[in-house]
This record gives structure tokens, C-alpha cells and sequence, in this order.
């Protein structure tokens, strides 16, 4: 379970399995381990931008929010600020959750660990360089159906990414 | 007892019903097979025979470049000349032998031989029917494109493992004048269009010529291309193939610059293919990972001693499964 959670993080599995993790992260014990993988991974990459005193300043300025009983009539003018609280909402919620599970969770020592391996792994990764080989897209294109149907579509693709650096 | 044991003849009636049966059911679900692919067939078949010239918008992911395009047809063999509009300066001259792509700026040359095939008519059964089972076929007036009436054909998938295509033709001689890739959420990712176009163009033989009418001496000179296929048993296999994917190819293919010949597989829904490579690891490869330009997705990834690279106009998830489930044939 928690090598799934891991490497969902890690985005190693493909769509059935992605169904399945979703499913079980309803669980509170797999959202616990989820959450703290993050929490964990966020500091071992050294993200950790949100100050110590914001979920309580966020949580008293929420209690002191006004409750609207009735509610507004929707009106088209007002919908991207909708939107927009709306987006602040889940970003601070998100923020609140986490913050709130790295203090409260102790987390057990292999959990650590996990969390350090796939952030790991994925740190030592060298960045791709944007750039698909040029001998592999060449013995690729000649099979694509759909490029043949256009007028030199194959060999634009190509120019484009072959093109060597100019020099003077 | 008798009657509990058929003749022979019992049973090829009953076969004969059955046939009969399925082929009665059958029939509209060919047709539709059947259209599509033949719609493709024959857009394929004119960009290739059409004498045209326009200017192409050419659109991947966030960048647009135009190019000048001029094709000619003549004793049954294409020349192309595409002289790129802005950007930095590139031209792609096309004869029946070579391909030459001028890069005026880098004063380089690359001479490639001519080797893409015309491989669209030439599509299985098999992959007639998968296109017609994995993408909903529609056609549909499409608007104006380049000042011309169009038709639009829709390929719309039928799961999230592939693409949407949208093909804008010409109705009276075929010739594609805009093509859209879609992604899931309904953005376009690629996109190849006329701004403006003659169909049956005069073309002269200047017009596909290279500006060029010999290297310039402090030019490099760079011999390049796809390299030679040998069809054979590779010992690799995709283990986990996503639906309406066949096998098209199989073999070693030897490519410039290259000491090993690489495996290369190729599978294809129908409209689009995905390629698969293995080659030794090597610690100067240091490409892991997923890249995407436009439609095309690539994810690299190692395997033992091997390293696997998997192209393809799909989605970097059904790109990313393929390369994941990549193996040796038990």
C-alpha cells in the first residue's frame, strides 16, 4: 500500500492502477501516509515557504469570516471572482493539511525512509533535454499514418528538430 | 442415437447460417471501416500526386513557424522545396533520392537518403478495424480554410489512450488543407494549415530546386537519416499493449552514428504510430524521463543493461505504459 502511494507520487503507474490508488487514498490511514510523504518530501527539497503561525492566523481569520445564510443569486459578472476565491480556498486548504500533518504526525521511521528513496529517485534523475534524438524521430515518422497524409508535415518536424546552432 | 449424431453436412449448414448471420450484422460496421481508412487513403494519395503551393502554418505546442511549400508531381515522382518564413532560416528540398535540409545560419547541409514510404494505403485489416474501434469517424462540412470550402473528417477516440484528430480536405481534389492534434481536454496541441494555396499548380522544376546550386566551401556537410532495417525476431516484446495498438514492424535497424544496431518495434492504431527502442545503456545517455513536443511524446527509461526510448503521437501516459511494459519475449 504504501510503496503504491509512493510511487503514485512518483507518477509510475499507468491509468488502472491510478484508479485503484484513488481509491484507496479514501482510506484516513493512506491519506495519513500520503500527506506526510508530501510534508516529508516538500522539506527534504527544501519547500517549505508557508511560516510556522499561518494555519492559526488562517484558522482565526476563517472563525471570523461572517456566515452568509442566504445565499447571493448567482450573477455572471461576479463568477471570476468566484473562481478565484475558490482556487485560494483549496490552495489554503491544501496548505492548512499539510502543515497540520507534519506537526501532528509522528511519523514511523520507515515512512521516512520511503519518502527520502522516491524523492530521491527522482532528484537523481537527470533532467530530460526537450530534445527527442534525431536518428530514433527520422526511423519513427516513416510509420506514422497520420503524418503522411500531409504535405511535407514529416519533414518540417524534422527540420525543426534537427536544426544545428548558427554560428557566424 | 442417430439423430443425436449431425452429418456433416448439418454442421456446414449451420456454418453457412452463421455466416450468413455475421455478415448481415457486420456489414454497416465494415462500411464504416471501411470509409474511414478509404477517406484517408485518398488524402494521402493527393498530397503525393497534386501539383500545390501556399504557405503552411506549421503549429507545435506554444511555437508557430510558416513555411513556403512548392510540390510537383511529374513522371510519377514528388520533389518538395519548403523555405521556412520566419524564424531562424531553414529549407527542405525533397527530390525522388534525398532529402537536403539547408541551415543557412549554422552553414550546415544534411543529406539524408530518401526513405519515408507512402505508407498509408497499404493499411492491415486489422488496423482498418481497429480505427474504425477505437476513434468515432465523422464527416462534416468544415468551414472555409486558404479561401476554400472544406469537408472536415472528425476521428474522435473512443478512449483516453489516444488523441482527437481533425483533418480539413479539400472536397473536389483531396488535398489536406488543416490538420488539428487534440488532446484530452480538448486543446490543440498540433496543428498544420494553408493560409493561402493553388491546387493543380503550374510548378516549374525551379520552384523545387534548392537556392543553392552547389555547397558553399566553409559549409559542413552532414550525412544523416533513419538508417537500414533488417526485419527480423528481436526477442522484445511490449507486454503491456494498449487496446487497438498492432505490431506494424520488427527488426534491427542500423542508424547513423551508431556502432550496434538498435531494436526497433512499431505499433499503430490505424492514424498514428508508436515506435519502440532498445539499445545497450550506455553512461553518455543521459536522457531518462518523459519529453513532449507538440503531439509527439517520448519517454525514456532503463532496463537492466538496456535503455528503452518510446515515441509516439499519443498521450505521455499510453506512451509511458508502453515503455514501462517493455521486455524480453519469454
Amino acid at each position: 500500500m504504501n510503496e503504491n502511494i509512493s510511487r503514485l507520487m512518483d507518477g509510475e503507474v499507468d491509468d488502472a492502477e491510478f484508479e485503484r490508488c484513488c481509491a484507496d487514498l479514501k482510506s484516513e490511514d493512506a491519506m495519513r501516509t500520503w500527506m506526510c510523504y508530501h510534508v516529508i518530501g516538500d522539506h527534504l527539497r527544501g519547500a517549505h515557504g508557508v511560516s510556522a503561525r499561518f494555519s492559526v492566523r488562517f484558522k482565526a481569520a476563517l472563525a471570523a469570516e461572517p456566515t452568509v445564510l442566504a445565499p447571493m443569486p448567482r450573477q455572471r459578472t461576479t463568477q471570476p471572482a468566484t473562481f478565484a476565491w475558490a482556487v485560494a480556498a483549496t490552495l489554503a486548504a491544501v496548505t492548512v493539511v499539510g502543515w497540520t500533518a507534519f506537526s501532528m504526525v509522528e511519523a514511523p521511521p520507515t515512512a521516512v525512509a520511503k519518502a527520502r528513496e522516491a524523492t530521491t529517485v527522482r532528484a537523481a534523475q537527470p533532467k530530460p533535454s526537450g530534445d527527442v534524438p534525431t536518428e530514433y524521430l527520422l526511423a519513427h515518422q516513416e510509420y506514422s499514418p497520420a503524418m503522411a497524409i500531409q504535405g511535407g508535415g514529416p519533414y518540417l518536424r524534422a527540420a525543426t528538430a534537427t536544426a544545428p546552432e548558427p554560428r557566424p | 442415437m442417430k439423430h443425436a449424431c449431425w452429418g456433416a453436412p448439418a454442421i456446414r449448414r449451420i456454418g453457412a447460417a452463421a455466416l450468413v448471420l455475421t455478415a448481415v450484422v457486420a456489414a454497416p460496421l465494415a462500411q464504416a471501416q471501411g470509409y474511414a481508412a478509404q477517406w484517408l487513403a485518398r488524402v494521402q494519395q493527393s498530397a503525393r500526386s497534386l501539383n500545390y503551393t501556399g504557405t503552411v502554418m506549421v503549429r507545435q505546442g506554444a511555437r508557430i513557424e510558416t513555411f513556403r511549400l512548392a510540390h510537383l508531381f511529374e513522371n510519377n515522382q514528388e520533389s518538395e522545396k519548403l523555405l521556412s518564413l520566419d524564424g531562424p532560416a531553414r529549407e527542405i528540398v525533397r527530390s525522388a533520392t534525398e532529402v537536403r535540409y539547408y541551415f543557412p545560419d549554422a552553414k550546415v547541409v544534411r543529406v539524408e537518403p530518401r526513405t519515408i514510404r507512402n505508407v498509408f494505403p497499404s493499411l492491415s485489416p486489422e488496423q482498418t478495424s481497429n480505427l474504425a474501434q477505437y476513434y468515432e469517424f465523422k464527416l462534416v462540412p468544415g468551414g472555409r480554410v486558404a479561401g476554400r470550402n472544406s469537408e472536415m473528417a472528425v476521428f474522435e477516440p473512443r478512449d483516453g489512450l489516444r488523441y482527437g484528430h481533425r483533418f480539413w480536405a479539400d472536397p473536389s481534389t483531396g488535398l489536406l488543407l488543416k490538420s488539428r492534434l487534440v488532446n484530452e481536454k480538448g486543446e490543440v496541441i498540433e496543428e498544420f494549415a494553408f493560409t493561402d494555396v493553388v491546387v493543380n499548380a503550374k510548378i516549374d522544376k525551379d520552384m523545387v530546386k534548392p537556392s543553392w546550386t552547389s555547397v558553399p566551401a566553409d559549409w559542413e556537410v552532414k550525412q544523416g537519416g533513419p538508417g537500414d532495417v533488417n526485419m527480423t525476431d528481436t526477442g522484445w516484446t511490449v507486454h503491456k499493449l494498449p487496446p487497438g495498438f498492432v505490431k506494424i514492424m520488427e527488426g534491427m535497424r542500423t542508424m547513423a552514428g551508431k556502432r550496434e544496431p538498435a531494436v526497433h518495434l512499431v505499433f499503430s492504431d490505424g492514424l498514428v504510430a508508436i515506435s519502440v527502442f532498445v539499445e545497450p545503456f550506455t553512461v553518455t545517455q543521459t536522457q531518462i524521463g518523459l519529453t513532449q513536443t507538440g503531439g509527439l511524446a517520448q519517454y525514456s527509461t532503463r532496463s537492466d543493461a538496456f535503455r528503452v526510448t518510446v515515441i509516439g503521437e499519443a498521450p505521455p501516459a499510453t506512451v509511458r505504459q508502453i515503455a514501462q511494459s517493455v521486455g524480453r519475449n519469454k
